[in-house]
C-alpha cells in the first residue's frame, strides 16, 4: 500500500490478465460436461428415425467420432480466431446467432434495469425512513418475495392477469412490425426508432413492457434491501448528525446528505448482477417466447448441439467476466484501498 | 446528478416525439408489394423449430412445412388424400417396376422468373443426395443413389450412374436401383422439392433467407427461431391459388406461450403442438375453435428381445391380450387418439387390424392360459420404459396406465422407469427396459413407411427381432406392382406380427390446430399428411 502511487496500472493488468484463464476454464468446463452427458446432438435429432449406420455416419460428417482431445483443440483454435463455428442442429454461424439474438437479450436486460431501479430505489428509501413501521415490513416483505418467487411463475402469473386486456404478452413485437422494420442494428427497439414509424415503436415498446417488468421485479428485491440497509446506515453517520446539529431541516438532510450517499454502493452491485440478470433472463425469455440469446440457449441445449452451447455459454462467461472487470476497475478508480 | 437528469429527460423525449410522430403512420410493407390474393394475412403459431429452408439440408416438420408452401414437386397429396398427385409434373407414372417417367407441365417458373425445367429436377435430386447434409433427408433417396462400399461407409454419396435422365426440357426418367412401389411417394416429400439451379449452389446450402421456389407462396422474410413471412407468388402457375396475400409463421420454443397468444387471439392459427390438456381447455374457450383431422401419428410398444422377459413369445402375447387401448386414450389422452390395432394404421386401405383379430377385447383370462400354456410363472416381473418430455407429457400417463393394467391382472409385476431422449435412446438398445414406448411419424403416406424402418432386421430401433420370413415379405411388397397383390403382402406381414408382438401398437394421433373464429380452410388441410397448406386459408 505504501507504494500506491503506481499500483492501479498493474492492479488493472493482472486484472485483464486473469480474464484469460477464467474463459478458459468456462469453456473447458462447458466442453467436457456437455461429452459427459449421454447422447449428442445426432440422437437427439435422428434418434428413433435412422438406423446405426446412418446415424454413424452423420456423426463422422459432423466430426463427433474424432477424439475428445481433437474436438477440444478445434474448438479452441476456433475461439482463439473469435470464431464459433456453426451450429449442428441449423447450420448457423454461431456468430450470427449471437448478433441476430443478442439485441432481443440486450434491450430486455435494460429494461429489466430500469424497472428494478424505479422499483427498488423508492422503495429501499422509503421503507429506510420509516424503519420498523407497518410500512417497511410490507416493503421488506415484498423485496424479499420478489426475489425468492420463481421469475417463470411470476411470468405466468402477469400472463394469465394481463392476457384478457389485449395487451401482448409474448414475442418482441407484432408480426407486422418485424415484417415491417428494416434491420439495422439487430435491436429491434432501435432498428424501429431509425425507422421513424411510430406505430412500430409503440408495438416494440409494449412487448417490452411484461417481460422486463417481470425480470425487473426479480432484481427490484436486491435494490430494496441495499438501498433501505444503507439509508439506516448513512442516516445514523456522523455527518449527519452534524447536519442536523446544525439546525438543517430533516427533509433537506435525508434528501441531500443520507439518499445520495446510500444510492452510491448501488452502482456497484448494479455490475455484480448481470450474472443473475442473464440467467434470469433465460427463463423470462422463455415465458414471453422472447427471441434472446437465453431462449436460444434453451433450445439449443434440448437439441445437444454442442457448437451452439460451446458458443452461447462461452459469450455469456465473456460478458459477466468483462463486466466483473469494468467493476473492479471502476472500484478501484473509485476507492484506492482495494488496489492491491 | 443534474446531468444525468438531464440526460434522462432529452432521451425520453426523444424516444416519445419519436413515437408520436410516428403515430397512426401504417407499417408499410418492406417485403416487396405485389403479392397476389385477397389482402388478408394470417398468423400462424407453431413449436415445430426450422432446420434449414433449402431441401437438401431438412429432415423435420418445422423446415418441411416451409419447403411445401415455396417450392413444388413433381408429385404432391392433395388434401385429405394418401395417393400421389401430380404437381409440377403434368403425369408421373412407372413404365416397368424399376422406372418412373414424370412430364412436367409446361412453362412452369421460378419466383425469380427462371423457367422450370427438367435440368432443375435432376439439380435439385442431385445436390440434395450429393451434399448429403447431416442434418438433412438424401437417406430417402436410396432408390436412385450410389450405392456405398461396403468397405468405404463414409464415403461421399454420389447418384447413381444413369439414374436421373433428361431427354428434354419437360421429361424426367428415373432409373431405380430396385423395384420400388414407394418411389412415387418419395416424390411427393419435401426432400424433393424442385430448386433452381441458378439459385442453389450445387456444394452446398443456400442461406436460408434467399430461397426461390416455384410454390404457391415466396419466402418474404425469415427470422431463424422468430419468424418467417410468405407472400401469395404472383408468378404461380398451378391448381393451388393463393387466397390469402400473406402468412406469418411465428416460432414458439414451449406450448404454454402458444396457448396463451391463440386463446387471446394475438395469434389466428395455433398448430403443433399443444398438450391434450391444453387442448381440452381451448375447446371451452369462445373465442377459438380445435380442429381436428386424422393423423399419422404412431405411437407403439417395443418388446427389447435381448432381455429375458421380452424374448420369451408368450409374456410379449400375453400383454398384447391384457392391453386396453381405449383406456389408454380415454385415461393418458383425454381421448383425442385412436387406438391402433395393427402396425399400419387404419387409413391405409391396406390395414387389418390384425392384433384385434388375433387378440379381440382385452381378457385377464385369455393372457393367463397364454401364459400357463407356455409354462410361464407369473406374476412375471417387468420393467416398462418411456421418455417424458419427447413425445409429450402425457407419455407417462400412458406408461402408468399400462403399468396399472398389467399390475391389475396379477399377472404381472410391472415397474416403470424413465430418461431423457438422449439417454433413452441408449438405454432401450442395451436392455435396460423389457418394453419401451417411440412414437413415428411417417416420412410419405404408405403402409411400407410403418413395416420396413420397424421390421426389417430388428428396425432402427435394435430390438433383435429378426425374421427372414417377414425381411422377405417386405422386398416382395416394395417391388410388386399390383395393389390387391400388394395390400394382401402387407395383410400377411401384419398377422405374423400380431403373432410374434416384437412391437405392441398403441394408438393413431390426429392432426390438430386451434384458430380463430374468423379463419377458415384449417379443415382442409388437417390430414395424416401433416402437410399445412397455407392455400386453402382463408381468413373472413
Amino acid at each position: 500500500m505504501s507504494a500506491a502511487g503506481g499500483s492501479l496500472p498493474r492492479y488493472l493488468v493482472q486484472r485483464v490478465l486473469l480474464v484469460i484463464p477464467m474463459i478458459l476454464v468456462v469453456l473447458t468446463l462447458v466442453f467436457l460436461l456437455l461429452r459427459v452427458a449421454p447422447g449428442d446432438p445426432v440422437s437427439a435429432m435422428f434418434g428413433g428415425k435412422l438406423d446405426a449406420a446412418a446415424m454413424a455416419q452423420r456423426r463422422h460428417q459432423l466430426g463427433l467420432d474424432q477424439p475428445l482431445y481433437v474436438q477440444y483443440f478445434q474448438y479452441l483454435g476456433e475461439v482463439f480466431r473469435l470464431r464459433f463455428g456453426h451450429t449442428l442442429s441449423d447450420n448457423r454461424p454461431v456468430i450470427d446467432v449471437i448478433r441476430d439474438n443478442g439485441g432481443a437479450t440486450l434491450t430486455l436486460t435494460l429494461g429489466a434495469f430500469l424497472f428494478a431501479l424505479l422499483i427498488g430505489i423508492p422503495l429501499g428509501l422509503f421503507a429506510g425512513r420509516r424503519r420498523d413501521s407497518a410500512s417497511d415490513v410490507v416493503v421488506r416483505l415484498f423485496g424479499v418475495a420478489s426475489y425468492a418467487a420463481p421469475i417463470f411463475w411470476v411470468g405466468l402469473m402477469l400472463v394469465l392477469l394481463v392476457s384478457p386486456t389485449g395487451w401482448p404478452t409474448f414475442g418482441i413485437a407484432s408480426a407486422e412490425t418485424q415484417f415491417t422494420v428494416p434491420t439495422r442494428t439487430h435491436i429491434l427497439l432501435v432498428d424501429a426508432i431509425l425507422s421513424g414509424n411510430g406505430s412500430a415503436i409503440l408495438d416494440v415498446l409494449q412487448h417490452h413492457v411484461l417481460p422486463c417488468f417481470t425480470l425487473g421485479l426479480l432484481l427490484s428485491g436486491v435494490f430494496i434491501r441495499l438501498v433501505r440497509v444503507n439509508l439506516l446506515h448513512t442516516l445514523n453517520a456522523d455527518y449527519v448528525e452534524a447536519a442536523r446539529a446544525r439546525g438543517i431541516r430533516e427533509r433537506y438532510v435525508i434528501r441531500r446528505h443520507a439518499f445520495r450517499n446510500a444510492l452510491v454502493p448501488v452502482v456497484t452491485v448494479l455490475g455484480l448482477q448481470v450474472a443473475l440478470t442473464l440467467g434470469g433472463a433465460i427463463l423470462t425469455e422463455r415465458t414471453f417466447n422472447w427471441p434472446g440469446l437465453g431462449n436460444q440457449l434453451f433450445v439449443y441445449i434440448t437439441q445437444r448441439d454442442y457448437a451452439a452451447i460451446q458458443g452461447l455459454v462461452t459469450f455469456f462467461g465473456v460478458v459477466v467476466v468483462v463486466v466483473s472487470l469494468l467493476v473492479d476497475i471502476v472500484n478501484a478508480l473509485i476507492d484506492p484501498r482495494i488496489r492491491y | 446528478m443534474k446531468r444525468t437528469r438531464g440526460l434522462l429527460a432529452v432521451s425520453s423525449a426523444a424516444v416519445l416525439a419519436a413515437a408520436l410522430a410516428g403515430c397512426g403512420s401504417s407499417g408499410s410493407n418492406g417485403g416487396g408489394g405485389g403479392a397476389a390474393g385477397n389482402g388478408q394475412s394470417i398468423v400462424l403459431g407453431t413449436t415445430d423449430p426450422v432446420t434449414a429452408v433449402d431441401p437438401a439440408g431438412s429432415y423435420d416438420f418445422g423446415s418441411w412445412n416451409i419447403q411445401y408452401n415455396i417450392f413444388q414437386r413433381l408429385m404432391q397429396v392433395a388434401p385429405g388424400q394418401s395417393t400421389p398427385e401430380p404437381d409440377a409434373a403434368k403425369s408421373c407414372a412407372y413404365t416397368d417396376p424399376k422406372t418412373v417417367k414424370c412430364v412436367l407441365r409446361p412453362g412452369l417458373k421460378f419466383s425469380n422468373g427462371d423457367p422450370l425445367t427438367s435440368q432443375d429436377v435432376k439439380y435439385s435430386l442431385t445436390r440434395n443426395i450429393e451434399i448429403n447434409n447431416p442434418n438433412g433427408s438424401s437417406v430417402l433417396l436410396g432408390s436412385i443413389t450410389a450405392p456405398t462400399p461396403a468397405n468405404k461407409p463414409n464415403a461421399p454419396h454420389k447418384v447413381a450412374a444413369g439414374a436421373i435422365e433428361t431427354p428434354d426440357k419437360n421429361t424426367v426418367v428415373f432409373h431405380l436401383n430396385a423395384p420400388d412401389q414407394t418411389f412415387l411417394e418419395v416424390l411427393t416429400t419435401a426432400t424433393t422439392s424442385i430448386v433452381d439451379h441458378k439459385v442453389f449452389p450445387a456444394d452446398k446450402l443456400l442461406p436460408d433467407a434467399k430461397a426461390i421456389g416455384s410454390g404457391p407462396f415466396t419466402l418474404a422474410q425469415y427470422k431463424a427461431g422468430q419468424q418467417a413471412v410468405f407472400e401469395a407468388n404472383a408468378k404461380y402457375q398451378g391448381p393451388d391459388t393463393p387466397k390469402v396475400s400473406k402468412v406469418f409463421v411465428q416460432y414458439f420454443n414451449d406450448p404454454a406461450p402458444l396457448k396463451s397468444a391463440i386463446s387471446t387471439n394475438q395469434i389466428d392459427i395455433a398448430w403443433r403442438t399443444l398438450s391434450p390438456t391444453d387442448l381440452k381447455d381451448l375447446a371451452g374457450n369462445s373465442k377459438v375453435s380445435v380442429i381436428r383431422g386424422k393423423g399419422s401419428e404412431f405411437r407403439y410398444w417395443v418388446w427389447q428381445l435381448s432381455t429375458p422377459v421380452g424374448k420369451q413369445l408368450a409374456v410379449r402375447q400375453a400383454v398384447a391380450q391384457l392391453i386396453d387401448r381405449n383406456a389408454i386414450a380415454k385415461n393418458a389422452y383425454d381421448g383425442t387418439v385412436t387406438p391402433s390395432y395393427s402396425i399400419v394404421p387404419s387409413f391405409f386401405g391396406s390395414s387389418n387390424d390384425a392384433f384385434k383379430t388375433k387378440y379381440g377385447a382385452p381378457s385377464v383370462a385369455k393372457a393367463k392360459a397364454i401364459l400357463q400354456k407356455a409354462g410361464v410363472k407369473t406374476p412375471v416381473t417387468i420393467k416398462l420404459g418411456y421418455t417424458p418430455s419427447h413425445y409429450g407429457p402425457n407419455t407417462v400417463d400412458e406408461a402408468n396406465e399400462l403399468q396399472d393394467q398389467l399390475n391389475r391382472s396379477g399377472l404381472f409385476k410391472a415397474t416403470t422407469a424413465s430418461a431423457e431422449w438422449t439417454q433413452y435412446q441408449t438405454l432401450y438398445k442395451q436392455g435396460a427396459y423389457d418394453l419401451f414406448i417411440l412414437g413415428w411419424y411417417p416420412d410419405y403416406l404408405d403402409a411400407d413407411d410403418y413395416l420396413t424402418p420397424f421390421l426389417l432386421k430388428g428396425g432402427f430401433y435394435a430390438n433383435n427381432y429378426d425374421n427372414p420370413q417377414v425381411d422377405k415379405m417386405l422386398s416382395q411388397e416394395r417391388a410388386t406392382t399390383n395393389k390387391a397383390q400388394r395390400d394382401q403382402i402387407i395383410g400377411q406381414i401384419q398377422n405374423t406380427t400380431a403373432n410374434d408382438v416384437p412391437m405392441i401398437p398403441s394408438w393413431t394421433g390426429q392432426n390438430v390446430a386451434v384458430a380463430g373464429k374468423n379463419i377458415s380452410g384449417v379443415d382442409t388441410t388437417l390430414d395424416p399428411s401433416y402437410i399445412f397448406r397455407f392455400w386453402v386459408l382463408n381468413k373472413k
